[in-house]
């Protein structure tokens, strides 16, 4: 578990919706990114690689792809994403490996 | 070019899975064998191709009518000489070559396709190669990622895939182990023929100019080699075709075959790491140098419909497809000759001066760099080539004029 | 692919350099399109927070004054068309007839891939950190400064408990304050460099670089603040791994007076920035291999005209050298191509061109100073034989270099390309972002070659991975 958190002094936030990170609920604020919902809430392992060490982000910024997850918004079909670049809203699901086949 | 090659036994032009490899064959024979390639080893079509081992007959060969197929078919019997090679490769060369020979598949989505692909099959066990076709259910049965609204496919359990960005410099360093000079960054820009039937070529390398005197002159210089023909005044009829390639990010093996379409330009395959290569022939287009004629040196740039016509028929055939990752395309220039067999042997007109190219010369090149290099120690053409000698287009250097 | 649409200019990336290039395009009266993969204009030093946050005081240092006031003037416009969250994936060749250029875009919300073509194009990207790899670096909790500092700017996250600071950029100390600012803790300010470097870098220039007296002084007073916060700041102390086992527990530096482990959650690296340059490249425009940190600058004439015509270049893209001077330029490439375009009176144009000029001039001496005192080259930490150099492919320094061992077999001139080809670094998802400069570099050692004069990978479409799904999003015309 690491010690993040979000920066509470000084910052409004939009009431948060539920994310569903890899089927669990994951309360996050509308607009931060994925990434950053995840991060705030202390998850890091964003994949293992393939020895099945684990991962982590490492630009936020789109460069360097390590946060890549599936997204799905509502019914729609599951998505590439990098998490650093997808803003959260309401009725959206992450996974961090690939969902089953359909 | 170092010194103690400049009088060489033969001299090859091109460091591509051509090239190397009748170099490693010839050094084994024990030839004097310089090589000079102008860029690097691998660095043309041999290094940016499919990598697919595919021993149907082609698509290609099917689409220009009957005749042509029939003509065509005669090419069966070098493609199972092929399947012997590739199955012999690594023991040969004493290393892995990512080479997976689990299956082919050639899909027909159409019952008029399905039509074509039994024509073809009877044709092909006719002349001894073993496909056999699969309807529908067997098909899926084999192959469940595939669409379930394919017609059915022509089987073949020789065919597969192999690794084209370590083949040629296999080639390239055990040729090297058996003594012949592989020089990078080495340009062939002049060849005559001299009096006394000695070839006396230029080489622009990275220290200067070279001149090779040698009796043998092997042209492995892919869609160059025309040119280069065109240094000794000589015609040879290939012509460079300008094609693209598309590679996904990696994902878990789904698909252990080779796969083609009868009716769509297609090839597919699952590397060992799990991405897959998309191909089958899409062309992509020459860039204009300043006078406006196609700059052929350069990689062609991607067309827009073609990269996406060439990904609609993969993601139709295997549906799965569509929401893995394009990571990547790119561009690279092969060559075709005139009736679409490989060019491999001796010149009539310019004794001493070999040829080796043509289209599909991955899944051709160790079986042919082999027969060609019997060819030159034996002094006379290998059977097996007899339907692929240059002299079939004689009539070409009816008018060169030679010492 | 879905329709096109038609600008007069396009133009790649809403940072400083972006947003400046906009301004002037605009104010000439050329339809223009800015584009970012981000969700918000700004760019990498002004990333805003989300729309319905409200953040007292947001990046109000003097630092980002220029930058927010420009940001500010921006978001004004009416007339023109910013494709927020819309990734760049390629630039090519236009019509055929008409010329200029067509932009696959890929819209990260909707998704699919859309076409816009435009008559000239300003490639604005910006620039990264610069990725190091030493052992662990791979460890969730390991990330760039850019990372830790972009969270706290945004969404205002702190990425960590204990965040330690380790590199050779004095941008350094301002993260550090940052992160103090947010009510973070600060393991640690590593400089890899001893004083007597960053001194011996400062000391020749000072007469030219006190017309930049501005930065200095934020420098000075941010060491100051630190050190006065307990916040131990350390010269000549050099990252050695970083240690864990799910995510990063500690990392070990060292330094004169021997190793010290530091416990943290979150290590941030700051070595430098590399130019973004997969567009320009894949189109085909001349770049060159940068200083200090490498990477590859694009050419351009004074004009920030590229090697190919209709194409220019702005800010960071164009070499890095920090936001003002990524605004100047910015503005210099949006007169320039305003003039080319009849659009400006040539005589204004170069009068306004001139007097940007003479401002970027100004400023040279901070730039090459800055340079020169954060140059990461001779501090660079070594991977061990295990390390992966390659993040994506899982290729380590011993796949590395037997790679380029076999490469140098009979040949000397090979380039990064033929490296990936055997061992495949450089072929994930980033797609060769991270560890090119590094493949680079080891050729270069290896062969004894200058890193300038070893070729990089070849660009290719698509600039970011996008889903074959999203590009056969129109049925596509088969040939
Ligand atoms: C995109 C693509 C996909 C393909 N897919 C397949 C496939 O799936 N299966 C298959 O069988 N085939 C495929 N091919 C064809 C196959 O790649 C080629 O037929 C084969 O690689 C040819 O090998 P080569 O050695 O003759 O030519 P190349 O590999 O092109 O080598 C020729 C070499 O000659 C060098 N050279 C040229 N001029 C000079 C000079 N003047 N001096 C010195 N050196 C010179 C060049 O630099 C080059 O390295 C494909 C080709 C492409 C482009
Ligand atoms: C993470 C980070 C933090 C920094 N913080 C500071 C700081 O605090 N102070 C300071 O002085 N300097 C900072 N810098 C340096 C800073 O980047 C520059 O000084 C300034 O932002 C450069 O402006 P620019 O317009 O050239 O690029 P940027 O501001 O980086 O803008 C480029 C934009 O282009 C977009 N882009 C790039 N490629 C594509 C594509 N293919 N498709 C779509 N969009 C694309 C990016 O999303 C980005 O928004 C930082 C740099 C980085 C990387
Ligand atoms: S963290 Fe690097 S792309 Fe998202």
């Amino acid at each position: 578990m690491s010690g993040a958190r979000r920066i509470e002094e000084g910052v409004r936030r939009p009431d948060r919706v539920t994310l569903r990170l890899d089927g669990a609920d994951l309360a996050a604020c509308p607009g931060e990114s994925v990434l950053a919902a995840l991060v705030a809430s202390g998850a890091r392992r964003l994949r293992d690689d393939r020895e099945g060490t684990a991962r982590g982000a490492f630009c936020n910024m789109g460069t360097c792809s390590e946060c890549t997850v599936w997204v799905r918004k509502g019914a729609a079909a599951w998505v590439r994403r990098r998490a650093c670049l997808v803003p959260v809203e309401a009725d959206l699901c992450v996974l961090t490996h690939a969902p089953e086949a359909t | 070019m170092t010194p103690g090659s400049s009088h060489p036994d033969i001299l090859i032009v091109g460091g591509g899975l051509l090239g190397c490899a009748s170099a490693w064959h010839l050094a084994r024979r024990g030839l004097r064998v310089a090589l000079v390639e102008q860029s690097q080893v691998n660095a043309g079509a041999s290094g940016q191709n499919a990598g697919s081992l595919h021993f149907q007959i082609e698509r290609r060969f099917l689409e220009q009518g009957e005749e042509a197929a029939s003509d065509a078919a005669r090419i069966v019997s070098l493609n199972r000489l092929a399947i012997a090679e590739w199955q012999g490769l690594e023991d040969m060369l004493g290393r892995g070559l990512d080479i997976a020979m689990h299956g082919g598949l050639m899909v027909a989505e159409t019952e008029a396709e399905m039509a074509l692909l039994a024509f073809k099959v009877a044709r092909e066990n006719a002349l001894g190669l073993p496909t056999r076709l699969l309807d529908a259910d067997e098909l899926r049965a084999r192959a469940p990622c595939l669409s379930p609204h394919l017609a059915g496919a022509a089987w073949l359990a020789e065919e597969g895939h192999a690794n084209p960005r370590i083949l040629a410099g296999a080639f390239a360093q055990q040729a090297a182990r058996e003594g012949a000079v592989i020089a990078c960054g080495a340009r062939l820009t002049g060849l005559a023929m001299q009096a006394d039937g000695q070839y006396r070529a230029t080489i622009e390398g990275l220290d200067g100019l070279g001149e090779v005197t040698t009796p043998r002159v092997l042209l492995a210089s892919g869609h160059w080699s025309a040119r280069l023909a065109g240094l000794l005044g000589l015609n040879l009829p290939l012509y460079p075709v300008p094609l693209m390639m598309n590679v996904t990010e990696r994902g878990e093996q789904v698909l252990p075959f080779l796969v083609q379409h009868v009716g769509q330009r297609l090839s597919m395959k699952q590397s060992e790491d799990g991405n897959f290569l998309i191909g089958g022939g899409w062309p992509s287009r020459f860039r204009r140098r300043a006078d406006g004629l196609p700059d052929l040196d350069r990689p062609g740039e991607i067309v827009e419909a073609n990269l996406l016509g060439n990904l609609a028929v993969a993601a139709r055939v295997m549906p799965g497809l569509a929401a893995r990752s394009l990571l990547r395309s790119w561009t690279g220039t092969t060559c075709i000759s005139a009736d679409q067999l490989p060019l491999v042997g001796e010149v009539g007109k310019a004794p001493g001066l070999f040829v080796a190219a043509g289209g599909s010369l991955f899944t051709l090149g160790p079986v042919l760099a082999r027969l060609l290099a019997q060819t030159i120690v034996d002094g006379r053409p290998a059977d097996e080539l007899a339907l692929f000698l240059p002299d079939r287009f004689a009539h070409l250097n009816a008018f060169a004029v030679l010492p | 692919m879905n329709a096109s649409m038609s600008y007069d200019v396009a133009i790649v990336g809403g940072g400083p350099a972006g947003m400046a290039a906009a301004e002037r395009t605009i104010g000439a009266g050329l339809s223009t399109c800015l584009i970012d993969e981000q969700p918000r204009l700004g760019g990498q030093i002004l990333r805003q927070p989300p729309p319905g946050f409200a953040v007292t005081g947001w990046q109000s240092g003097r630092l980002y004054r220029a930058a927010r006031a420009l940001l500010a003037r921006v978001e004004r416009l009416d007339a023109f068309d910013f494709r927020a969250g819309h990734a760049v994936l390629g630039v090519g060749a236009g019509h055929a007839e008409e010329g200029g250029f067509a932009l696959s875009v890929q819209p990260l919300a909707t998704g699919g891939v859309e076409r816009i073509d435009a008559r000239r194009v300003i490639v604005a990207g910006g620039c990264y950190d610069m990725p190091v790899a030493f052992p662990g670096w791979t460890l969730p909790g390991v990330m760039s400064a850019g990372a830790v500092q972009t969270l706290l700017k945004s969404p205002q996250v702190l990425p960590g408990g204990r965040i330690a600071l380790f590199g050779t950029h004095p941008l350094m100390i301002v993260l550090a304050e940052q992160i103090l600012a947010a009510g973070g803790e600060v393991a640690g300010v590593h400089f890899a460099q001893p004083r007597r470097a960053m001194l011996a870098a400062l000391g020749p220039r000072l007469p030219g670089v006190l017309r930049a007296w501005r930065p200095l002084l934020e420098g000075a007073r941010g060491l100051a603040n630190l050190r006065q916060a307990g916040v131990p700041v350390h010269f000549g102390s050099a990252i050695v791994r970083a240690e864990g086992g799910d995510a990063l527990e500690a990392i070990t530096l060292l330094r004169a007076g021997g190793r010290e482990r530091v416990a943290c959650d979150v290590a941030a690296m700051c070595y430098g920035f590399l130019p973004q340059s997969d567009l320009v490249r894949q189109v085909g425009a001349a770049v060159r291999w940068a200083p200090g940190p490498g990477g590859w600058e694009t050419l351009c004439d004074e004009g920030m005209r590229s090697s190919l015509p209709g194409l220019y270049v702005a800010g960071e893209t164009a070499g890095v050298a920090g936001s003002d001077v990524a605004m100047l330029r910015g503005a210099l490439a949006g007169v320039t191509l305003a003039c080319d375009a009849g659009a400006l009176d040539e005589v204004e144009g170069a009068r306004v061109a001139a007097a940007l000029r003479a401002r970027i001039a100004r400023l040279a001496p901070f730039t090459a100073m800055l340079r020169e005192l954060a140059d990461p080259q001779a501090y660079l930490p070594e991977p061990e034989l295990e390390t992966l150099v390659c993040r994506c492919e899982d290729v380590s320094a011993r796949a590395l270099d037997a790679a380029i061992a076999a490469c140098a077999e009979g040949d000397d001139g090979f380039g990064a390309s033929a490296v990936k080809l055997r061992c495949r670094a450089g072929m994930g998802l980033c797609q060769g972002r991270s560890c090119e400069h590094a493949v680079i570099r080891r050729i270069a050692r290896a062969s004894g070659r200058e890193a300038a004069q070893v070729a990089g990978f070849t660009a290719r479409f698509p600039a970011r991975a996008v889903p074959i799904a999203e590009l056969l999003e129109r049925d596509a015309p088969a040939r």
